[in-house]
């Protein structure tokens, strides 16, 4: 099978799973704020895993370039935030209803999905089975994403299917990145320590400036960093059981 | 000289070198309260890097051990914190929460050498040919953990020499465990993923836990989150260049 079809097939996967982070809202339609801080630290979790195996992916190739790659991964989404409007968004408020609120909610998911996709496309271009790694660990993580964006549309009115349309909507850039980004690769080998820096450095600053700075106020400290420690603690386990 | 000996001397000369990491506080004039969120972000950023760089040696021992070592760590500095909070503590003329989590920081990073020292102890067993670049890179490596430390202490009040001081004293362990670990290489190559572990969980949950909560309340997020994964990038180059 054609690699670049491979890469579709897992990102695409990837993607569409988010649409089971509509499911703990059918369950109960108003979610308790703390299950959505949990929620926000599952998904820091998995990213700070995910940042972590590409480091270690990176460990024995290291050069000055995946130092640049992640300054400008860094930096990329920062500059990214600051052009958008997105820096300062608080992306968890329920009761807020302006239009401009939803729209800036949705585009800030789409810059973070598309961060995700290059990290998908990297892991691809270091082997199969560690891209497969990635995707499943980015999709696992995309679901408690999925369900704190569903529930802020659904408080907002939007119907549950409807949210769970758009949360798989928002991670569209996922597949296009992923794939863009595992073909540039493929075609200049010369640019994967560039881009392992760059998925590292831009899944760190995710996870600082949109994920852990929302979950605290949501639930207690010590549950937020527990959660997040057995997030990544299980994927280590994976990266260390033979990468 | 008898090669214990050399082992101790190496492990001391180490963690006087964590006292470096005071040094650039000496030039800051005057520490403002906004300041701690940047401390606390910068200390962030150089321990995950350093656990990241802990589990992916404890990993080449064994995933399961370093992991399960890392989750005794968690229960560890919890059971820690949980103590601390019921006594009304004094510590360098700071009390309250501002003591508490300067103890916690000397805490995880004094159990922290303990695993580091083990670790010196266990790569001084493979030969003595290697000693010196070892103990040197470890002595750099050193240095950004008395930062750490002096990030969390000198913002809430520390002097610069108690900072240093302090920071030397979170070092001790390292050559009082590497002498054992060198003498007794086998065994405590199999209880090192354990110990990596148990430092790396305990220096991420105080990290999540104490130091980036209050950093978020402190200052504007995109700041802090830039400090944090700078310094965590910064971290993970130098420790791979050693």
């Amino acid at each position: 099978m054609d690699p670049t079809f491979v890469v579709l097939i897992y990102s695409v996967g990837a993607a569409s799973v988010s649409g089971l982070g509509a499911v703990p809202l059918m369950v109960r339609a108003r979610l308790p704020l703390s299950w959505i801080g949990w929620s926000n630290a599952l998904a820091a979790g998995l990213m700070l895993g995910a940042a972590y195996a590409l480091m270690v992916m990176g460990l024995e190739r290291v050069t000055g370039a995946e130092m640049l790659g992640a300054l400008i991964g860094i930096g990329f989404v920062y500059w990214t935030h600051a052009v958008s409007g997105t820096a300062d968004l608080d992306l968890n408020r329920l009761e807020e209803t302006s239009p401009v609120y939803g729209y800036k909610v949705l585009l800030s998911d789409t810059l973070h999905a598309s961060a995700e996709g290059v990290a998908i496309g990297v892991a691809m271009t270091v082997s199969l089975p560690f891209g497969a790694f990635m995707a499943l660990a980015i999709a696992v993580h995309n679901i408690p994403e999925a369900t704190v964006l569903a529930a802020i549309l659904t408080s907002r009115g939007v119907r549950l299917r409807d949210a769970a349309g758009l949360a798989v909507a928002a991670n569209v850039s996922q597949v296009l990145l992923a794939i863009v980004s595992f073909a540039l690769i493929t075609a200049a080998p010369a640019l994967l320590p560039w881009g392992l820096g760059f998925a590292v450095g831009s899944l760190v600053y995710l996870v600082m400036v949109e994920l852990l700075p929302e979950c605290y106020r949501q639930a207690g400290h010590t549950s937020i960093a527990l959660v997040t420690i057995v997030a990544m603690g299980i994927l280590v386990l994976l990266v260390g059981g033979g990468m | 000289m008898n090669q214990v000996f050399v082992v101790f001397l190496y492990g001391l000369a180490t963690a006087l070198a964590t006292g470096l990491g005071a040094v650039p506080f000496a030039f800051a004039r005057r520490v403002s309260p906004s300041a701690i969120a940047y401390a606390n972000a910068v200390a962030s950023g150089l321990m995950l890097g350093a656990s990241f760089g802990l589990v992916a040696e404890g990993t080449d021992y064994g995933s399961w051990q370093t992991v399960l070592g890392a989750l005794s760590g968690v229960a560890f500095i919890r059971l820690t914190q949980v103590l601390l909070r019921r006594h009304d503590l004094e510590f360098g003329k700071v009390r309250g929460g501002g003591a508490r989590q300067m103890l916690l920081m000397l805490i995880v990073m004094t159990v922290h050498s303990f695993a580091e020292g083990v670790a010196v102890g266990v790569s001084f067993g493979g030969g003595m040919t290697l000693a010196f670049v070892i103990v040197v890179a470890i002595a750099v490596h050193n240095i950004p953990e008395g930062l750490a430390i002096s990030a969390v202490l000198r913002p809430r009040g520390m002097s610069v020499a108690a900072c240093a001081g302090w920071s030397i004293m979170s070092s001790l362990p390292q050559p009082i465990m590497a002498v054992p670990a060198f003498l007794l290489v086998d065994a405590f190559t199999r209880v090192l993923p354990y110990g990596i572990g148990f430092a790396a969980g305990a220096m991420v949950f105080l990290v999540l836990e104490e130091l980036l909560p209050e950093a978020f309340d402190r200052a504007r997020r995109p700041h802090v989150a830039l400090v944090v994964s700078l310094t965590l990038v910064g971290m993970m180059v130098f420790q791979r260049f050693l």
